[in-house]
């Protein structure tokens, strides 16, 4: 049987007295991509936030490669190798484009890849390079999210989730950063990608979850569903 | 003549003195957000500490009874911050009730053991005597409390804008929940800070102790001018504390020589101009 790297397991979780997951399950198999779809509002977000620890679920439990991590504060999750790529970016924008990478910067877990430094970051994104000592604030929209993404790397983590990464980018650099996340992904980290146009992540993705209103509508490999036989509209709205 | 530089060589000793004293203050409010109303007291209470370490009958020496203060104000302030504050995270008025809260408890509690009677120690021996530049006389201990702000003051800085640690407790600043989910511990970080604070307070409170006297009633004189200074200055800027403090030394000092009756006027004016016309203090960076 393949590792699991994330699994969350009958998932419930509240904003307030909103019920905005109800016994969420999927499965993220190592060194694989999961895309995670649904509408805006449909929980994609809170799947990520209760994964890093944000938000404590009130029901289920999340394991990260079979070990426990459900009550864990986000620091504690962040030291067993998760990384978030969060929706919106949110950089430090009073830090300089390096410092926001230093202070995130953790040892790696294994000896299995090279582990990530600013060195290999800003090979990997040039332009963050020549803008290292600026300050985040002063960075375009597709820098911003590039350094949101070495951010995460720099935790040298094993799993990476990614809240929308394409969102409010030009569509030119949504290109870049989807050929950035096709290397990550062949580089054997396991990677979950949310983002609300499947076009992004059919092709990308091994397994695709759906949720629609808080629940889990579809769970499919993302093969079968590339072919069309299977009527997402339902759940995804027009696209 | 001779008048005008003793005037200004004791503000810019004053000056040296509100800047370890609004540094932590700054440093607090700024970054953490927490009006912090105990800073007066972290001030008298760690002059306390000195003067009784310093007293005849332990006659420790005057830089470790500093630092053993500081050291001790630190881990109040540490103990503080965990056990209290903690609990009032972003609740501001509660924050201001338990901090001059703990203000009056720790003036009462200082009253009782320390008596009303002020406590001077003397200028430690190695820094007494005077510097002799073109006929004026400049007393070495006022140049030494300046210089010992000054590098402080530059060793902060260097903390807070070129370490890692430094850019922690920024980013901590700038979005904690992020800053938690890439693994910065920003709990401890806060702790740190505000221990670090109490500690410069207390250190202040010591080496200010045989300029200024400990009594009744220091924290109350000294709180309104780290809030001054920090105003004028910018919350979290560390160069608008050090350029607040020397300003609000200056205006303290000559105020009360030539306009004594204005004395609090010429204090507060400037504070007053600066909120209405610039908010975010001379060096202070816009909140958002």
């Amino acid at each position: 049987m393949a590792t699991k790297a994330l699994t969350l397991h009958n998932v419930d979780a509240y904003y307030g007295d909103s019920h905005v997951l109800q016994k969420v399950s999927f499965e993220l198999g190592e060194a694989r991509m999961l895309g995670l779809l649904g509408r805006n509002g449909a929980g994609k977000s809170t799947c990520m936030n209760v994964s890093v620890g944000l938000l404590s679920p009130r029901g289920g439990s999340i394991e990260l490669f079979g070990e426990p991590v459900t009550t864990l504060p986000p620091e504690m999750i962040s030291a067993r190798g998760v990384a978030l790529v969060p929706q919106g970016r949110r950089i430090f924008k009073s830090l300089t484009v390096r410092e926001n990478l230093i202070v995130a910067a953790q040892k790696p877990r294994d000896n299995k890849h090279a582990p990530w430094t600013t060195e290999t970051v800003f090979s990997m994104f040039p332009r963050l390079s020549e803008r290292k000592h600026q300050m985040a604030a002063h960075l375009s929209g597709g820098e911003q999210q590039m350094l949101a993404i070495g951010r995460a790397l720099m935790g040298n983590p094993r799993v990476l989730l990614m809240d929308e990464p394409s969102e409010g980018l030009a569509p030119q650099i949504v290109a870049e950063v989807m050929a950035t996340i096709r290397k990550l992904k062949e580089s054997g980290l396991s990677i979950v990608l949310v983002e609300q146009s499947p076009k992004l992540v059919f092709d990308i993705a091994d397994d695709i979850v759906i949720l629609n209103s808080g629940r889990i509508a579809v769970t499919e490999s993302a093969a079968k569903l590339r072919d069309g036989s299977t009527d997402l509209a339902q759940h995804l709205g027009v696209f | 003549m001779t008048l005008w530089l003793t005037l200004a060589v004791n503000s810019i000793a004053l000056g040296g003195l509100l800047f370890l004293l609004s540094a932590g203050f700054s440093l607090i409010f700024g970054l953490m957000r927490i009006p912090n109303l105990m800073h007066g007291s972290f001030f008298m209470l760690g002059a306390y500490f000195g003067v009784t370490l310093l007293d005849n009958r332990i006659g420790m020496n005057f830089w470790a009874a500093a630092l053993v203060s500081a050291l001790a104000m630190a881990v109040i302030g540490g103990l503080v911050e965990r056990f209290l504050l903690r609990r009032l995270n972003g609740q501001e008025l509660p924050q201001v009730l338990l901090t001059l809260g703990l203000s009056f408890i720790i003036a009462d509690v200082c009253l009782m053991i320390w008596t009303g009677d002020p406590w001077q120690p003397p200028t430690p021996d190695h820094l007494r005597g005077v510097l002799q530049v073109a006929g004026v006389y400049f007393p070495y201990f006022r140049l030494v409390i300046v210089l010992v702000a000054v590098v402080i003051a530059v060793a902060l800085w260097l903390m807070v804008d070129w370490t890692r640690l430094g850019a922690m407790i920024r980013a901590g600043v700038d979005d904690a929940p992020i800053a938690r989910v890439v693994g910065i511990k920003v709990s401890q970080l806060f702790t740190l800070v505000f221990a670090l604070g109490a500690a410069l307070a207390a250190f202040g409170g010591v080496i200010g102790a045989p300029y200024l006297s400990v009594y009744p009633g220091l924290d109350a004189e000294m709180l309104p001018l780290a809030l001054i200074v920090v105003i004028l200055g910018g919350t979290g800027s560390l160069l608008g504390a050090l350029v607040g403090s020397f300003l609000i030394g200056f205006l303290y000092n000559f105020g009360q020589a030539m306009f004594p009756d204005l004395a609090y006027v010429i204090l507060f004016l400037p504070m007053l101009l600066v909120l209405v016309l610039r908010p975010q203090g001379l060096f202070g960076r816009v909140m958002t």
